[in-house]
């Protein structure tokens, strides 16, 4: 394959990933069983900042109220374990929606460029690997772990450009990795080969009496290449129907048509689509990491269907005093935590392949945001709530920490899954080691 | 140290020759024959054609009777080869050499004849290129201006057009100013470039664009950027690659911009196939935006070329393999474009009805001829209808034609005259492609049946880009530039011969071709007598030619005593040498085998040559001559060494030279031609001048041009064809055109009956 640019390879990948090692190359879909329990990892982010106080349970350890944010999440209480007190302390360039989003799972400087932002100075792209690819580099890196993409990127109205508030994910220096918001372009991405496969089966029986009516047409000599054509024909008919057998856990599934990616209106359910996907994957086993984001840092999704004809990243200005913003952003936050519950229902409610309990037995999700506080862009107390399990953290709780730097948290997490990587992202901190949440 | 043993192994085989015939006289040894009869037969068949279950494969090949008699003596029979001796497999491999094994054989056996052949890659790769094509109305085209369009503005999105311009080549370096007075604003403006690339040769092209500012880069399509660095990040380097097919044209578009940046600067650049890392030069440019060609990336395997020219015979499992992958390729892209490929809108009411109708049409030009009612139904409508939607459908219809023998096989007519088999033949001869609109509607008016007709046809054909490029591939096989790939030479013996020295010798080379065959007469003579050779200013300095060019490539005319043609053009002459020293047994071999036309047998033993293993005094002819001197040896090298010689007064990378090693050159040598006749050669020039006047150099550069155009063995065209199209050759003044046009011609009318007449026509 033509060396690609690598920014762009990765954003390609999808698609040529997919059409790449065709036929015979696919991978076995079935699952064994598995010999120790997997382990993944969600990422779900949503944009400019949270109402701190309609957020942060007020009490701390295991006895802790949801309050009106976190609320559709009730079900799930036991399951979770709130950050209080994590902070970005990554500087440099860039504004604070900038360095809240590129820095958010990178937890390393922008490098200098030509973006301006609202303040400080401009910059360009993030000048590390972010932790959900560091993950998928060690999950790719061996043999029992390593999954046909090893992380996919879902993206809910995300807007069709690429700077430093619309990326998060980052496979290296400099190389951000586009989410796709698109469901059926991720639908492509993950079944595109099968839905090949399946037009060819379609025609093949064509193709070999084409063969035979003109075998019969030319001399002798030349019939010979013909019945080799034919033999070779035949097969692969063979071939096709036999990696029929190897039946993927999950069918792929029926997308509703005709939902537009761009339209704002679409978002809600874009999100389910997405969501949807994701858990299909998963129970596939096509991947183990995922990032979902809604939108982008300083987004502006105006949502209709809570009412709110403001859009999102206007309200977040708007000063403490002003009842009408805080109840909306309350309100549109909500909204996020209803998508996660949805998210963990799906996950809760699947069987673990090839094992008992749940998928999200197995599967630790993370909900984040790039700023603390959408009117102050501070980078303190950035809201990271867990729910899920198998990475041995206790969940169940609320913990106030003290002014922690996030990479710790991202210590944390590649520990979790066996990576015990010294330090990630800005050395200087990280040097009070992963946080202990056991 | 393995070439020791070999030799001695020889050596040892020439022994047990020796006394094997001095007990022959004493008891009758066993005939080759008879010992296959009785020991191979069983397992290779009775003519070596393989034996189901046993060894399969035929015994073709072209290894020499030696190395065949060392195999079978160490292998042979497979149970016990120690039951074969010497004497018994060299009497073998004599036998079976001759009956079977060697092309010649072959050739005898199986008389030459126009054989069912499928796509070459490269007209396979041309073909959906140009399939797709057919259904795009905008048939913009290059013209004579070089550069590209460069559009300049006031702001950072390219709303306040200051002014346009056509640039030579970009690589401006604006400093903290800006790009011109017009252009007002330091703070912030924008520029975009437009035009076409002109990609010379298929391959893989790196683009690499230096700036410290945002960019972005289009190649071949709007779709999306090849590189995207809109945001700009620390890295001032941007570099990505992609496909194209030599002989045409690309859209191309840059789009930069400067916003607060401290400075501007900007330089485009590539590293084309066989080339070095430069600026993109205005000779690759142009201001006029063509549409974008679909290019396959899907890899093939290689094309059988054992018989010297790439042709589709033999069918392989990685084959069908490809060829399926290939079409799902094209149905994917196809069919998720299928609005616009239709022309049709998504809400149109007859979008179904105009999508069978542009589905009928693309099944009729993958097939290069009408559908018959029945087809239609089998290849469009049936297919349309069991789809679960129109897309799915479409993806149907373009799998089954592209997977069918119709799509991939070039004649499967029963009547070889049929009109469209006609036109194919036409157009897979000189465009290695379909046929366009106007030679399938010549077929569908019954206008390609006589000579003239097709004639006329194939003449109207040379236009076309698409010739040049075919000719171009001819031209690169012809002097083995097909598969040179590395003229590095030591660098402390030849400073200065960089890898930008390389790429401008492939290009002066190419430009020298495509003169000489385009401009003018068109007279093959040219090709090897021409005293004019194509430099740049780095090609002036280096090979110290007098020129007032600066940067681009010019013609000049050297001393026609040292410069003769592609025989002394330096970028063979580095090819055809060693990194430390000129090499005159390759300079020999493709003088022998491509310029004078005769043939030469593998070497029986390969010989390394090894500096070290002569006295430091000696010149390069005499230790070539020491290395050869063996009777075996000089049985090919008494001619491969002669033509070699005359072009000592080359160096490695040749530049003319008097002396080697300190001595003065001897360039004078005796050729024996095929005649046994002597001839004395001074020099290049005298070999050029003896092969435009010798017929089996002709010959082979006739039949080598047949081959390459019409991928069929010529001999299958009848015996006297060779002789026909020699005179006509000589008739025409040596006109390459003249001659592409009636090997062409003579192709496509070809009925299609085996010819098996032998012996010349009277």
């Amino acid at each position: 394959m033509n060396q690609m640019h690598r920014r762009e390879f990765v954003k390609r990948v999808g698609l040529s990933a997919a059409a790449l090692p065709f036929l015979m190359g696919l991978p076995s879909l079935g699952l064994a069983a598995p010999a120790r329990p997997r382990q993944r990892l969600i990422i779900m982010f949503s944009p400019n900042g949270t109402i701190p106080g309609a957020y942060w349970p007020d009490e701390t350890g295991s006895d802790f109220k949801l309050k009106e944010i976190m609320s559709p999440l009730e079900g799930f209480k036991d399951k979770m374990l709130v950050l209080n007190g994590v902070c970005n302390k990554v500087r440099g360039d860039g504004d604070n929606h900038m360095r809240g989003m590129s820095c958010l799972l990178t937890g390393i400087e922008l490098f200098p460029g030509n973006v301006m932002g609202g303040g400080g100075a401009p910059a360009g792209w993030a000048s590390g690997i972010s932790i959900d690819q560091e993950i998928k580099n060690y999950f790719q890196s061996k043999e029992e772990t390593k999954t046909r993409f090893g992380s996919l990127e879902f993206g809910v109205g995300v807007t069709d450009r690429a700077d430093p508030w619309t990326r998060m994910s980052y496979a290296g220096p400099n190389q951000p990795v586009a989410p796709i918001s698109d469901p059926y372009q991720m639908y492509h991405k993950l079944y595109g080969q099968l839905k090949d496969k399946e037009s060819l089966q379609s025609v093949l029986d064509d193709v070999q009496s084409d063969l035979k009516k003109i075998r019969k047409m030319i001399s002798a000599e030349d019939r010979q290449m013909l019945e080799q054509h034919e033999t070779l024909v035949r097969q692969m008919e063979k071939d096709l129907k036999e990696g029929e057998k190897k039946k993927l856990v999950a069918p792929a599934p029926t997308l509703d048509t005709g939902v537009s990616a761009s339209q704002n209106d679409e978002v809600p359910h874009l999100s389910r689509m997405q969501v949807d996907l994701l858990i299909n994957s998963f129970v596939n086993d096509m991947a183990r990491v995922a990032t979902l984001q809604y939108t982008k840092s300083v987004g502006q999704a105006r949502m209709n269907w809570l009412d709110i004809k403001d859009g999102h990243h206007g309200l977040s200005h708007e000063p403490d005093n002003n009842e009408d913003a805080k109840k909306k952003l309350t309100k549109i936050n909500q909204w996020f935590a209803g998508e996660l519950n949805y998210l963990l229902t799906r996950l809760a409610e699947t069987p673990e392949p090839g094992s008992t309990g749940s998928m999200l037995d197995n599967t630790m999700v993370i909900w984040t945001n790039e700023l603390g506080k959408g009117n102050s862009h501070t980078l303190d107390n950035i809201p990271f709530v867990m729910a899920g399990g198998g990475f041995g953290f206790q969940m169940g709780r609320s913990l106030k920490l003290d002014k922690v730097p996030h990479n710790r948290l991202h210590l944390a997490l590649a520990h979790a899954v066996g990576h015990r990587i010294e330090t990630f992202g800005k050395k200087e901190l990280c040097s009070a080691g992963p946080l202990d949440l056991s | 140290m393995s070439q020791m043993r070999v030799v001695l192994t020889l050596f040892l085989a020439g022994l047990l020759m020796a006394t094997g015939q001095v007990q022959a006289a004493g008891r009758k040894a066993p005939s080759g024959a008879d010992i296959f009869r009785k020991q191979c037969a069983s397992c290779h068949g009775k003519s070596g054609q393989g034996v189901h279950g046993k060894y399969d494969e035929a015994l073709h090949g072209d290894w020499s009777i030696e190395k065949l008699a060392r195999v079978i003596d160490k292998t042979m029979p497979e149970d016990k080869p120690e039951t074969l001796d010497a004497e018994g497999s060299m009497a073998v491999a004599r036998y079976i050499y001759d009956a079977f094994y060697s092309r010649e054989a072959r050739d005898r056996m199986n008389p030459a004849r126009v054989e069912l052949v499928h796509l070459t890659n490269r007209q396979y790769e041309n073909t959906v290129a140009d399939l797709l094509k057919v259904f795009s109305s905008d048939n913009s085209k290059i013209g004579k201006e070089r550069g590209l369009a460069a559009s300049y503005y006031n702001s950072r999105n390219q709303s306040k057009k200051a002014f346009s311009r056509v640039d030579s080549q970009v690589d401006f370096n604006f400093g903290t100013g800006t790009p011109d007075e017009r252009v007002t604003s330091t703070n912030e403006f924008a520029i975009n470039w437009s035009g076409s690339l002109i990609a010379e040769e298929t391959g893989t092209y790196e683009f690499i664009v230096k700036t410290p500012n945002g960019m972005r880069l289009w190649v071949n399509g709007r779709d999306e950027p090849l590189i995207d660095a809109w945001v700009a990040s620390s890295a001032t380097e941007h570099r990505a690659s992609v496909k194209l097919i030599g002989g045409r044209e690309y859209p191309l578009s840059l789009d930069m911009f400067k916003f607060k940046d401290k400075t501007t600067s900007i330089s485009l650049q590539w590293i084309p196939p066989h080339g070095a890392q430069q600026v993109i030069p205005k000779r690759n440019l142009s201001p006029v935006t063509v549409r974008s060609t679909f290019v396959l990336t899907t890899p093939f395997p290689p094309d059988d070329s054992s018989v010297g020219y790439e042709r589709g015979v033999g069918v392989s499992k990685s084959w069908d393999e490809a060829t399926t992958q290939a079409a799902i390729e094209v149905a994917n892209h196809v069919s998720s474009r299928v609005d616009r490929y239709a022309r049709v809108k998504t809400n149109d009411a007859e979008r179904e009805a105009k999508i069978e109708s542009f589905c009928v049409e693309f099944v009729e030009a993958a097939f290069r001829r009408p559908l018959t009612d029945e087809q239609k139904r089998t290849y469009v409508s049936y297919q349309l209808k069991s789809a679960k939607d129109i897309e799915t459908g479409v993806k149907r219809v373009v799998l089954l034609a592209l997977k069918s023998p119709w799509f991939l096989y070039l004649g499967l007519e029963e009547d070889k005259t049929d009109a469209y088999a006609v036109a194919s033949r036409l157009s897979y001869g000189l465009w290695d492609s379909l046929p366009d609109k106007d030679l399938l509607k010549q077929a569908a008016e019954g206008k390609l049946v006589t000579q003239e007709q097709v004639a006329a046809q194939a003449k109207r054909m040379l236009g076309d880009a698409r010739t040049k490029s075919k000719v171009q591939d001819f031209l690169h096989h012809w002097l083995q530039m097909d598969h040179v790939e590395d003229l590095s030479k030591d660098s402390k013996l030849y400073p200065g011969f960089t890898p930008e020295i390389i790429a401008d010798l492939r290009t002066s080379l190419n430009l020298f071709l495509e003169d000489a065959i385009w401009n003018g007469k068109s007279d093959y003579r040219d090709l090897l007598l021409s005293d004019s050779l194509f430099v740049n200013d780095r090609l002036a300095k280096f090979y110290g030619v007098k020129t007032d060019t600066q940067e681009d490539f010019v013609k000049v005319k050297l001393d026609p005593k040292q410069r003769s043609g592609v025989v002394t053009h330096p970028y063979l002459l580095a090819a055809f040498s060693y990194q430390k020293s000129t090499s005159p047994i390759h300079r020999g071999v493709f003088l022998t085998r491509k310029i004078v036309g005769r043939t030469l047998k593998p070497p029986p033993v390969a010989v390394a040559f090894q500096d070290a293993n002569f006295s430091p005094h000696l010149s390069m002819r005499e230790k070539v001559a020491e290395l050869t001197k063996d009777q075996s040896c000089q049985t090919c090298h008494s001619v491969i060494n002669p033509l070699g010689f005359s072009l000592e007064l080359y160096d490695a990378v040749g530049r003319f030279r008097t002396t080697d090693n300190g001595k003065a050159v001897d360039a004078k040598t005796e050729y024996i031609t095929d005649d046994g006749e002597t001839v004395h050669l001074a020099g290049a020039r005298d070999v050029a001048e003896f092969a435009v006047n010798n017929d089996l150099a002709q010959n082979g550069f006739i039949e080598q041009l047949f081959h390459q155009i019409v991928k069929q063995p010529v001999m299958a065209y009848g015996p006297e064809v060779m002789d026909r199209l020699r005179q006509s050759f000589i008739d025409s003044g040596y006109n390459v055109q003249k001659l592409l046009v009636e090997i062409t011609t003579l192709s496509a009318t070809h009925s299609g009956k085996k010819v098996t007449s032998n012996g010349k026509k009277t």
